[in-house]
């Protein structure tokens, strides 16, 4: 007997009206459409995408661990004695009393330092000024303490004894072969550049009008956010560890191993995050002492800038003083153009050549010239280093060469685009230095940036007063 | 009274150091799911340029910047590289990070060769596969291939590479030679608002039109204008390190050192100009520093525009303003009722220093 068919449970499937009625069809799309787009990460191709940054995140949470953040067991906390005097000779550094207080641990001068130079090209910088002081921010010594406000205290106790000397620090002053070098024997021109192409003399002489302007620039600082900051770990078998705020670590520990006169093998340098850079954080500050105080205590060292030693112990940007002259056609055409720069090289060259180079090659602007005579020089001055910044000169000379380019086309009644166009440069153009330009847009970056602007010729003062 | 003026600047800036070598290595690793890790010895000091590499290491092997993660900046585990710094870490760090992804590529291509029954060099890969050129349904997906290629064929695929950019060294005598790999090129123009009472200034607008070849990122590139625009107008109204005559620094504090607030940045319209350069990454150039070097000329001039004064000495503060525009009106006659005043314009305009 085959098994009876299950009863359908008749009074429970009428207790559930909604079975019964039929059901209304889904509809094929709901509004409004919700497309799950992925964001600019996930998307291929990759390039062109306005991929959000992996890091932006934490930033944003601020779990971003700066150097500040970063703690270790037995941490030392270090300070360093600044010069406060511009040029110096250093006659005695009496460290005594500092050492004798509760809670220092350690302090080294200069003479600590095995080998007490560096900089990216002239070693002329020493780690803590040992004989003689070249700016007031120099270092004379430094402390490690178990906390930073014994450490501040402590380099009040240090006594250093100086003889003054006169300090140079008009820039024009110190090109002058008669003024004493400060890094003496030699002159105070550390950097020379020239470039030279066509005729100028000739190219003035057939020129209708002939324009002169001096133009000065000052000294800036990059003001990071995040000040300098290090920490330094020397370990038992002799390897040293360092955390800094540098942006190019592959020269840092060349010169952290140059300096402390140890195989690169035994440095390791990590850049953690960097809150911000600007070119300030191109070259090591103070981790080679940092890394004596951590071998002499056995401890972690830990050294964060104040805000005034990252204005006065650390690079800024070169002071330029410009002469800019020009011959020009009636219709605006540049024939010739000769150009003397003078860089305020401060107490160290640090990345001056550099600044030398680009400041000279990019000094005439993006503009077709074949007469040219560009000459620099850097100087030494006792004033803070100046090394690289953001645009390592060009934004001073374009503040030259586009304030003389206005000043031509006033006078001539151009229209300031007008005579950009005239004479800016073309694919093929050759620069300078005779190199043939490629992917140059020069003019379409003028024409789509008047567009948008929506640039219509001279504006009031240049038609007649501001009014 | 408020007195408003236009002015612009263009510039050309170049990429990488002044012919001295300035190489940038860099390894890629592909994992088994088709994921990969890039090691670099460059630094992220918050430009985004660690996104940037992730983005070109993604676009060479067919994956997702999400799928790249970078280790950066310990000497112990990253490859050379010659840092953050000349503008040069999308064009130097970042071809060496795309022949390194290539290398890593082709050790993909040539275990799913014989899979997909065609020769390596007819292989490429896209949206997260390898598929036979042309036949894009003939495809396996990275990474099948790339567990593959650790599990069965016994090669997981790594590249390494390094890329300096080609120079010619400066004769000594007349400057001549190839200084730089590459250039970019760009035009900001300003608009500002000067109280000729007082000579402030007040930067209105800024349209920046930049061109940095490929744009691998546009928000990183637009990120970047905004940031060297605020530091341009630092540069060019307020920002001055003062010494004494001593030679001490008399404003190491931000206090007396006035820089730029959020308050003092205009409305800044940024452009990227359409380019492509062969030499670089997938076109790319670079933008860093470029974005603040025609800010101070452009706002120079804009001043120029609305009150006629010349300044020939940076920064434009409201003081030096002021005194510019208390000489030129000294040095204007006092004319009345003798016709229309001749005022600024190019002649017997007085100049600052």
């Amino acid at each position: 007997m085959a098994d009876k068919p299950k009863v359908v449970d008749k009074p429970d499937v009428l207790q559930r009206p909604d079975i019964l009625k039929p059901q209304a069809p889904a509809p094929l799309v709901t509004f409004p459409v919700e497309v799950v787009v992925p964001e600019g990460r996930q998307q291929t191709p990759a390039v062109g995408q306005r991929a959000s940054r992996a890091d932006g995140r934490l930033h944003g949470l601020g779990q971003t661990k700066y150097i500040d953040d970063m703690y270790f067991p037995n941490m030392l906390f270090a300070k360093i004695k600044r010069a406060g005097i511009a040029s110096a000779l250093i006659k005695s550094i009496d460290t005594k009393e500092a050492e004798a207080m509760p809670g220092v641990i350690a302090v080294i001068t200069g003479r600590d330092i095995p080998c007490n130079s560096f900089g990216p090209s002239l070693k002329d910088q020493p780690v803590l000024a040992d004989t003689r002081v070249f700016h007031a921010g120099d270092g004379v010594a430094a402390v490690a303490a178990v906390s930073e406000q014994i450490a501040t205290e402590a380099l009040e106790k240090i006594k250093v004894v100086y003889e003054p000397l006169t300090p140079v620090l008009d820039p024009l002053e110190s090109l002058k072969l008669e003024t004493p070098g400060i890094h003496a024997p030699s002159a105070n021109i550390y950097g020379h550049k020239i470039i030279k192409k066509g005729d100028v003399e000739k190219a003035f002489a057939e020129s209708d009008h002939i324009f002169e302007g001096s133009f000065r620039t000052q000294m800036v600082e990059h003001v990071p956010l995040e000040p300098y900051a290090c920490i330094a770990q020397w370990d038992a078998n002799g390897r040293v560890t360092i955390y800094s705020t540098l942006g190019r670590i592959t020269l840092g520990r060349a010169d952290v191993g140059r300096t402390l006169g140890i195989p690169m093998s035994r440095v390791r340098i990590v850049a953690t995050v960097v809150g911000g850079n600007f070119g300030g954080k191109n070259e090591i500050r103070a981790e080679p002492a940092l890394a004596l105080l951590s071998k002499k205590t056995g401890r972690p060292v830990k050294c964060v800038y104040t805000r005034v030693e990252e204005f006065t112990s650390s690079t800024t940007r070169h002071p330029l003083i410009m002469d800019y002259k020009t011959g020009v056609t009636k219709q605006g055409k540049i024939l010739g153009r000769k150009i003397r720069l003078v860089l305020d090289g401060g107490a160290y060259c640090s990345w001056s050549e550099t600044t030398l180079g680009k400041a000279c090659i990019l000094s005439a602007g993006p503009y077709n010239i074949e007469n040219l005579h560009a000459e620099a020089f850097v100087v030494y001055t006792n004033k803070t280093m100046t090394g690289a910044m953001r645009g390592f000169g060009a934004p001073q000379v374009c503040f030259a060469y586009e304030s003389h380019m206005d000043e031509i086309a006033h006078t001539l009644g151009i229209d300031p685009l007008e005579i950009r166009l005239l004479n800016a440069f073309d694919e093929g153009s050759l620069s300078p230095t005779s190199q043939k330009l490629h992917s140059v847009v020069v003019k379409e970056s003028l024409l789509r940036a008047a567009k948008l602007f929506g640039w219509n010729g001279l504006g009031d003062a240049g038609k007649g007063n501001g009014a | 009274m408020k007195r408003r003026g236009r002015g612009m600047a263009c510039m050309w800036y170049p990429i990488g150091f002044t012919v001295a070598a300035n190489p940038s290595a860099a390894v890629v690793k592909i994992n088994e799911d088709g994921t990969a890790t890039l090691l670099t010895g460059t630094v992220e000091t918050g430009q985004g340029s660690l996104t940037i590499l992730a983005q070109i290491v993604a676009q060479e092997l067919g994956i997702a910047t999400d799928d790249v993660h970078v280790v950066s900046a310990d000497t112990d585990s990253t490859p050379m590289d010659t840092g953050a710094i000349a503008s040069r870490t999308t064009y130097v760090t970042g071809n060496a990070a795309k022949m390194a992804a290539e290398k890593a590529k082709l050790t993909l291509f040539e275990v799913a060769a014989p899979l997909l029954g065609v020769k390596p060099t007819q292989l490429e890969a896209q949206d997260h596969k390898i598929f036979v050129k042309g036949f894009p349904q003939r495809n396996m997906h990275i990474g099948d291939v790339a567990n593959h290629a650790r599990v069965v064929s016994g090669q997981p695929p790594i590249g390494s590479a390094s890329f300096n950019p080609e120079t010619l060294a400066l004769d000594p005598e007349t400057g001549q030679g190839k200084p730089f790999g590459t250039y970019v090129y760009a035009t900001q123009i300003a608009e500002v608002d000067v109280d000729d009472e007082t000579g402030e200034v007040e930067v209105v607008r800024i349209v920046a039109s930049h061109d940095c070849g490929t744009a691998i990122n546009p928000m990183l590139v637009e990120g970047q204008v905004e940031g060297g625009v605020a530091m341009g107008i630092g540069f060019a109204l307020e920002e001055e390190m003062l010494f004494d005559a001593n030679g001490r620094h008399i404003n190491p504090n931000l206090t007396n050192y006035i820089m730029p607030t959020s308050l003092d940045t205009p409305d800044i319209e940024v452009d990227i100009v359409d380019s492509y350069d062969p030499t670089g990454p997938f076109g790319a150039k670079g933008v860093g520093e470029p974005t603040l070097v025609p800010t101070a000329a452009a706002i120079a001039n804009a001043i120029y525009d609305a009150v006629g004064v010349r300044i020939m000495s940076l920064p434009a503060t409201a003081e030096k303003v002021f005194k510019a525009l208390q000489a030129k009106r000294e040095q204007q006659p006092k004319q009345i009722g003798a016709g229309v005043p001749q005022n600024g314009g190019a002649n017997g305009k007085p100049a600052v220093q």
